[in-house]
């Protein structure tokens, strides 16, 4: 097994420094006027929310090159994106309806945003099942369904702008404060340190996983002939 | 036993009726309360709620992945070892 690379160790202390300055910036940055401190959840709701969307790309990005090229690297690079899909999934799902219940008074609300990134968390979820219990054609039915995800992505994103929903608009992050985007792009930059390192962990396991099957295989070739 | 079964009937009716109607004569009466506690929301625990279920999940995830990677690679380490001795 390779050791990680110089990349990765960059990475990890980059990120290990996030850790410390970026609750320092949140912390710092003025309080919002109208949702007070409840909108702090902003800083890492948004950037959990487009690390779910680039999962669900890099997902079906993987997929393509295992559908038309028979990829197993793809493969594994569209598993791990996938299962980063559903952790980020997690994150802004609970997240959101936190700062929901403060800003809006209520933990849900059935709009174009919260239904829409529900139903792409949940097709994320079926691609590791399909994968899991789908049999020899597994594979195949979750790259299938990684690439649908990933169409749905930008209606997710656009939904807040074609529908009358809730949610805040896409116009949010670029009309942030100034003084409020030190600690939001921050937060984004470390959001995607992490998410960096845990798709090429997930990789390397996955890679391991090969190794030991071929290994697995090897050995029982051995034992036959040996026995004959 | 018929004659009981309808003294319980009408009973039962009678009870529902009555707390029905007190129900109606209490909605219908209005008292001004003063001093209401205002009921806030706590922002900061839900902050808080929000960000540690954000790292708890991302934590939870790299701890699976490490202790699966330990496991396969000393799984891998094992069987080198056993078709190197046999081979």
């Amino acid at each position: 097994m390779r050791s990680p690379g110089i990349a990765f160790w960059i990475a990890l202390l980059l990120a290990a420094a996030g850790f410390l300055i970026v609750p320092s910036l949140i912390l710092s940055a003025p309080v919002e006027p109208v949702m007070g401190l409840v909108q702090k959840i902003f800083y890492f709701h948004v950037p959990c929310a487009i690390m779910l969307f680039l999962s669900t790309f890099v997902c079906a990005g993987g997929s393509i090159a295992f559908l038309f090229k028979g990829s197993e690297r793809g493969d594994r690079v569209a598993l791990a994106a996938a299962e980063l899909s559903v952790l980020f999934g997690i994150c802004v799902l609970t997240s959101g309806p936190l700062w929901g219940r403060k800003a809006w008074g209520v933990w849900w609300q059935w709009d174009a945003r919260l239904t829409s990134s529900l139903l792409l968390f949940l097709m994320m979820i079926g691609y590791l099942i399909a994968r899991r219990y789908g049999g020899p054609a597994g594979r195949k039915l979750a790259a299938a369904l990684g690439l649908f995800a990933a169409i749905n992505v930008p209606l997710v994103y656009k939904s807040v702008d074609i529908w009358r929903t809730v949610h805040p608009q896409t116009t949010v992050v670029p009309k942030l404060d100034p003084r409020m985007r030190p600690a939001f792009w921050s937060a984004f930059v470390l959001m995607t340190l992490v998410w960096a390192l845990l798709l090429t962990i997930r990789v390397r396991l996955e890679r391991a996983r090969t190794e030991l099957a071929t290994l697995r295989l090897d050995a029982e070739d051995l034992e036959e002939v040996r026995a004959s | 036993m018929k004659t009981a079964w309808n003294v319980i009937r009408r009973a039962t009716l009678a009870v529902v009726v009555l707390a029905a109607s007190s129900g109606v004569a209490l909605a219908q009466q209005f008292e001004k309360v003063t001093n209401i506690p205002k009921q806030e929301i706590p922002a900061g625990r839900f902050v808080g709620i929000a960000y540690g279920i954000i790292w708890l999940a991302v934590l939870t995830y790299v701890l699976f992945v490490a202790g699966g990677l330990n496991r396969v690679n000393q799984e891998i380490a094992d069987l080198k070892r056993r078709l190197g001795s046999k081979g």
